[in-house]
């Protein structure tokens, strides 16, 4: 399988691409810059992937433009963190700051069906969710922590699943590949 | 290439250290000398009369920095010793500076001959040219007891600081908003120290520090009129036939009298924990661009060990070499060392080069063995000065990791608790 990992300046992203070969047989993962995807004036061709992931970064969605080519691509679009923010304001949704930030630590949210520590790093939430995107996971305190667009092969988490902090990290690649049709 | 000669095999840690001040003052040798109380910091190293070494200035890319490295480090198998400044980090990373560069991007030497100590069997070895074997035999048998010295004790009103007090709170202040808009999630803020070392004999005053406060990975190295005093206790990568380690450290606590309820208390600090958990998350990624999928482990997550009054929380992060890659491709693609950036790196750089005024040189950069391509120590270089002998000045640096629950204050107070050893040693 032929994954286009987009790495938006991120300190994390090898450890995706690790979690990424540990978990999918024969995954082919190419990890590419932000600016090099995106940067170079629209003609990056998607065609010969099947999944195409979002990884976290710093900042917030409007420092990073151009997305829309990669979501319109129809392809399977898996957004993390940050990855996760810009495909809700894809869809018209918000951003804002989260009381008191969450950094580097854990919180045990349900995840279809399981109850699993995840690690979380972020100062910005969904604070509304875009049209057509529907909860999978909630914190205590209601902060998202997993959306999927009712239609669309577009799925978003917003903790870590490639934390060494996070529990059972397989379960969150074999559900997003579950998801998208892709096992 | 000569392999080792054993040439004693009951030399004496204190020898070893004796025999280091003699070979520091009559044949301009640089020293890596571990502890005797640290476990796997038994080894330590003289590199006596530099033969040939690589200085490496601002302007060069990455790229040409990597290719210089790797001709200069392989081309035979003789040990490499030598430093990396934090800046070469900006060239690395691609972080844009407009600072005014004060050190090269790195300095490695090759020497006539280089001695290795092992703490844990007492061997002494020897790497050299057969025609130079009798001059080490002979100058080995000069060594004296090293002369005792009071450690220098730096007044406060007469040190410089880059960031004071006030300079460095706002500091903390600035960085909690750039966290809360999400640039970083921690960033390590340091301060320079500068002050009159007049009465300083450099080469005295690394020996007596190494004595009265041992930590695993202390050097003096000497760069063009300057000498880098580094007593630093942090292993940023070992690479041992391709099995790589890093330990990164992160949580500090101050304490007079040592016990194990203190220690519990640094480990149940969420604070603490989160700090050194996002720093382990960094690492694992930075030594993955070069580590086998499957090879990169987290063991003893939480440890913790004392120096210097402090308790210090560490983990150790694990990997192995992929096919192809060696350990000049993994020490630049990790650096410089997450601990002493912060998280996110690159975004966690350009931040501090806005709010730091001082430019860091060897201070968190890495002090490096290289002794091949599958086998290296790097240092993370902090607790580290820098004597100038033209203006007799030293340069000291401290700092510490600004989280969401930083208290401006008590992270002032921590930077400056680790600078202690070096103004006040009479207090720690």
């Amino acid at each position: 399988m032929n994954i286009l990992l987009i790495d938006n300046n991120d300190s994390f992203t090898n450890n995706l691409e690790h979690l990424l070969a540990r978990e999918i047989a024969e995954a082919a993962i190419d990890v590419r810059p932000y600016a090099y995807v995106l940067g170079n004036g629209g003609d990056f061709d998607f065609r010969k992937y099947s999944l195409i992931i979002i990884s976290p970064g710093p900042g917030c969605p409007a420092d990073y433009p151009g997305y829309e080519r990669v979501i319109l691509s129809g392809l399977p679009v898996l957004g993390i963190c940050l990855g996760m923010q810009i495909l809700n304001e894809y869809y018209g949704g918000q951003t804002a700051r989260l009381d008191g930030c969450f950094h580097g630590r854990t919180e045990r949210i349900g995840f279809a069906g399981n109850d699993l520590a995840v690690a979380r790093y972020h100062s910005l939430y969904c604070v509304q969710l875009g049209d057509g995107l529907q909860l999978l996971s909630v914190n205590s305190t209601q902060v998202p922590m997993a959306v999927a667009h009712e239609s669309l092969p577009v799925l978003g988490y917003q903790f870590h699943p490639e934390s060494f902090l996070t529990e059972q990290p397989g379960v969150f690649i074999e559900f997003a590949l579950n998801h998208f049709g892709l096992l | 290439m000569n392999l080792p000669l054993i040439i004693s095999d009951s030399c004496s840690f204190e020898h070893f250290r004796e025999i280091g001040y003699h070979f520091v003052c009559e044949h301009e040798a640089d020293v890596l000398l571990g502890s005797s109380k640290t476990p796997n910091s038994g080894l330590s190293y003289l590199g006596v009369e530099p033969q040939n070494e690589l200085i490496i200035h601002p302007g060069a890319s990455g790229a040409e920095v990597k290719a210089k490295m790797k001709e200069f480090c392989f081309a035979d198998d003789e040990p490499v010793i030598g430093y990396l400044s934090y800046e070469l980090g900006h060239e690395l990373r691609g972080v844009e500076s407009s600072k005014q560069f004060e050190f090269p991007l790195l300095h490695l030497k090759k020497y006539c001959a280089v001695l290795i100590h092992d703490g844990g069997d007492s061997s002494l070895k020897l790497v050299c040219d057969k025609t130079y074997r009798s001059v080490i035999d002979e100058s080995i048998l000069q060594a004296e007891v090293i002369p005792s010295v009071e450690l220098p004790l730096f007044a406060a009103e007469k040190i410089r600081m880059s960031l004071d007090k006030q300079g460095y709170e706002d500091g903390v202040a600035g960085t909690l908003e750039y966290i809360r808009d999400g640039l970083t999630y921690q960033l390590n803020l340091t301060t320079r120290l500068t002050m009159d070392g007049g009465n300083v004999d450099p080469l005295l005053w690394f020996f007596a520090l190494h004595n009265r406060y041992p930590a695993a990975y202390y050097a003096l190295f000497r760069s063009g009129g300057k000498v880098i005093v580094s007593t630093s206790p942090e292993l940023f990568l070992r690479v041992e036939q391709g099995r790589v380690l890093s330990e990164p450290i992160k949580g500090t606590l101050h304490f007079e009298e040592y016990s194990e309820e203190l220690v519990r208390s640094l480990q149940s600090s969420v604070k603490e924990d989160s700090e050194l958990s996002m720093i382990v998350d960094l690492i694992r990624n930075d030594i993955s661009a070069d580590c086998r999928y499957g090879s990169v482990a987290v063991e003893d997550h939480k440890s913790v060990f004392a120096v210097d009054n402090l308790l210090q929380m560490f983990s150790r992060v694990r990997g192995e070499l992929a096919a192809g890659r060696d350990c000049i491709d993994l020490l630049l693609n990790a650096f410089p060392g997450g601990s002493i950036t912060g998280c996110p790196k690159k975004s966690s750089m350009e931040l501090i080069d806005k709010l730091e005024p001082h430019v860091r040189g060897p201070y968190c950069g890495s002090i490096v063995l290289i002794n091949g391509p599958q086998d290296m120590v790097s240092s993370i270089a902090i607790r580290t000065a820098v004597y100038d002998q033209e203006t007799q000045s030293i340069d000291y640096w401290a700092g510490s990791g600004i989280v969401i629950d930083s208290d401006p204050e008590a992270e002032y107070r921590e930077t400056i608790a680790k600078a202690g050893k070096i103004l006040t040693p009479e207090s720690v």
